[in-house]
């Protein structure tokens, strides 16, 4: 039998109804990824700045308030409380009021002098990204602010000591390419589109087959003239919708409400998505084909998005891990994909630059219907 | 009435034991999350790859680009002739950051205007961050020891003067080397429960309300509190074993200590289970099928990961988010796991967040009750 247009149409005809009948689960597909992108926008930040932070300052002299401010002053620390000694500055961090600390010692001025000062600081190490933010300001702070001493000290012992205006005679000028603020959202946005159009897709893909032979009624419609391969690009049509339109929202409020650049071609990223999809709707169906029930289908595909959270370069960074585990993150589509829309949306690089990943998508794409159609055709016969 | 509730207990402890597969999945996610953070996972970003353009190949950038390989944070893995060779690195995604050091370093050094340009890859970013914070503080301390050896060699006051006139001691508590598994244990702990107790509720009430059952059961003399304590038991036991294996392996496994009580640490877990059961009784009467329930579930996994407390800091958060963080109890149990397991302190720290976790719990079961009731009727 030949395929045919008209008994798509039919076919797409009834899974578009069955979609717009589920009305939560299709509200739910369109507000998730928003509520992600807000909550991301407005919540969540990677880059910790204003640390609560404690200070114990015993010997309250201009050299002790300099040095505050000299840490205050680099927007990394707010001082939130003024205590009297480190016991209660650790009472303060055991009870989670402040994340910082920062204790003088008396007659502060007199030992700089001496060349003998020093200042205690002490953060929170139960809050990841409070104290990793923290500890490279107050080291980096306080060896600037140790050296203007010196230079200071030696000035005034009457040495013939020249130096720029930083007192260095190194400067090191830090430009931070595609992202000069380093917004969290800049780094964020185009992973977080890759992850729900992943989400979206496979979950859809993974969930539409299994339910069809849970309710039994995949018989009923193999008894009919439609063919499997029909039954399926019916199926998926739908998804791939939904997603693409998932895209196209996340893409508009990202750039004209939260004002993340978007450097390169947009009709590339288009097509490229498109081959994402593609590939993602291929896992989706590889485990509709193991799993026996809608429960496992949705086990397994929350399995691949933890993995996918993970392992895939959407947050962390691939290249610290171990060779086995970035191979099972090669695994996933996203993988590849967090890398080109990196590259088209961030970068704003051409195809040259990311076709690498483009082939392995193709290849990947590939294997995976291949891999559906074999099993699939098993669990038919 | 024990008897009954026993007899719900048995049934369904055999009906949870019978889905190998979904007990599977439940029992070796935490592990496996486990597992990546504590091997895989890594946000201290070091040997980053990083491309040079030296363009005065002479002793100090020889020295100064010693001084950043040797920090162990950057790998030199490719040379370009300037700039543009080294953005075009950059962009091809060869390496995350560039060195560029100008002509004439050393000259320029004497007379202590020379410049170092670090590009980093911003599209990435705790190699960013990484590359950033440490790019500068080698810097600077390669700059302060030519400086020191400067006033040294200059003969100057050479005395107590030359020693750096500021000693600035960081000390990170309760995780002195900031291993990330150190930081996430106490998180995981806290997420998991709430997890496995919202979802093996959720899924055990609206299941049998699916299947029909519900109604069966109903019409024997069992009565909806006992239906509801013996539907509980049965995953707050599952959920307890899996929060102690993770725990467990991370501290005999992975060297995580445990610095507070164990004992308070399991009674306040023991209190914690309950609002997620109580949250997962009331997502299971709002919603109409299985499928609504776990997309829920999924929403509010989703929200409280990111608004809990888990992984980013509360406090940079604006109020309104904060307050809808406070909607889910692991907002409250983050802190508390990390006080006991992390920090070592004990209840009297703890007795504010125990208490709203109280409150929380009061009000959870309460709702549900009501709700789960109305649905009955």
């Amino acid at each position: 039998m030949e395929f045919s247009f008209q008994r798509l149409r039919a076919l797409l005809y009834k899974e578009i109804v069955q979609i717009l009948r589920d009305r939560r689960t299709l509200i739910l597909f369109f507000l998730l990824p928003l509520i992600e992108l807000f909550l991301f926008a407005y919540a969540v930040s990677l880059t910790v700045t204003h640390l609560p932070t404690a200070v114990v300052d015993q010997s309250l002299d201009s050299r002790s308030r300099d040095f505050i401010y000299a840490l205050t002053n680099s927007g990394n620390f707010d001082v939130t409380l003024t205590l009297q000694n480190e016991q209660q500055v650790l009472q303060a961090i055991d009870n989670g009021t402040v994340k910082a600390g920062i204790v003088i010692p008396p007659d502060f001025a007199g030992k700089v002098l001496r060349g003998e000062g020093s200042v205690l600081i002490l953060l929170d190490g139960s809050d990841s990204f409070s104290v990793e933010s923290g500890y490279s300001a107050a080291s980096s702070i306080a060896q600037k602010y140790s050296l203007d001493l010196t230079a200071e000290s030696v000035q005034a012992g009457g040495s013939a000591f020249t130096g720029s205006s930083s007192g260095l005679p190194i400067t090191t000028i830090t430009r931070v390419l595609y992202n000069p603020d380093i917004k969290d959202l800049v780094f964020i946005l185009p992973g977080l589109i890759a992850l729900i159009m992943q989400i979206i897709v496979v979950t859809h893909a993974a969930l539409s087959l299994v339910r069809e032979r849970e309710a039994g009624t995949q018989e009923q419609l193999l008894a009919t003239p439609a063919r499997p391969f029909e039954m399926v690009i019916a199926k998926l049509v739908p998804g791939m919708l939904v997603a693409i339109v998932d895209m196209g929202v996340i893409l508009v409020i990202g750039i004209f409400w939260f004002q993340v650049p978007f450097q390169g071609n947009i009709g590339l990223l288009a097509v490229l998505s498109v081959l994402f999809i593609i590939s993602g709707m291929g896992l989706g169906l590889v485990i509709s084909a193991v799993a026996k029930s809608q429960r496992q289908a949705q086990q397994l595909t929350s399995v691949i998005q933890m993995l996918a959270m993970l392992l895939t370069g959407f947050l962390y960074p691939r290249t610290t891990m171990p060779l086995w585990t970035q191979l099972i993150g090669d695994l996933i589509p996203l993988t590849y994909f967090v890398r080109i829309i990196r590259g088209i949306m961030t970068k704003g690089v051409s195809l040259s630059f990311v076709w690498t990943d483009t082939l392995t998508l193709v290849l990947y794409a590939g294997i995976v219907l291949v891999l559906a159609a074999a099993m699939s055709k098993k669990r038919l016969d | 009435m024990l008897q009954r509730i026993l007899a719900i207990i048995q049934k369904e402890f055999s009906q949870a034991l019978r889905d190998r597969v979904t007990l599977g999945i439940m029992l070796s996610m935490p592990l496996l999350q486990l597992i990546l953070f504590g091997y895989a996972i890594n946000t201290n970003v070091r040997n980053i790859a990083t491309v040079v353009a030296d363009q005065s190949q002479d002793q100090a950038s020889r020295d100064y680009l010693n001084a950043m390989v040797n920090s162990g944070y950057f790998d030199i893995v490719e040379t370009a002739v300037d700039q543009n060779g080294v953005i075009r690195a950059i962009d091809a995604g060869q390496a995350r950051v560039g060195i560029v050091i100008p002509p004439d370093f050393a000259t320029d050094i004497q007379r202590s205007d020379a410049q170092v340009l670090v590009l980093v890859d911003g599209s990435d970013f705790f190699t960013s961050q990484s590359a950033n914070a440490y790019a500068t503080i080698i810097g600077q301390e390669y700059a302060i020891q030519i400086v020191m050896d400067r006033i040294t060699s200059g003969g100057a006051a050479a005395t107590a003067n030359t020693l750096p006139a500021l000693n600035a001691l960081v000390r990170v508590l309760y995780n002195p080397d900031m291993k990330d598994l150190w930081f996430i244990i106490p998180g995981m702990a806290a997420m998991l429960l709430q997890t496995q107790s919202l979802i093996l509720t959720a899924a055990a009430v609206v299941r049998e309300r699916e299947a029909g059952t519900i109604e069966q059961i109903l019409v024997t003399p069992i009565r909806p509190i006992e239906l509801m304590i013996g539907k509980i038991v049965p995953y707050v036991f599952i959920a307890m074993l899996n929060m102690l294996t993770v725990i467990a392996i991370g501290v005999f496994w992975f060297g995580v200590p445990f610095q507070g009580s164990f004992w308070l640490f399991i009674s306040l877990s023991f209190l914690y289970v309950f609002s997620g059961l109580g949250l997962g009784l009331l997502v299971s009467s709002i919603s109409q099928n299985q499928r609504q329930a776990q997309q829920l579930i999924m929403l509010f996994m989703m929200v409280s990961l990111l608004l809990g407390g888990f992984i980013f800091p509360r406090y940079t958060m604006p109020p309104l988010v904060r307050a809808i963080g406070n909607l889910f109890p692991m907002t409250y149990f983050v802190p508390i796991s990390r006080g006991i397991i992390t920090k070592g302190i004990g209840i009297s720290v703890l007795s504010s967040q125990v208490l709203s976790l109280a409150v929380y719990i009061l009000v959870v079961m309460f709702l549900a009750a009501l709700t789960f009731r109305k649905r009955l009727d």
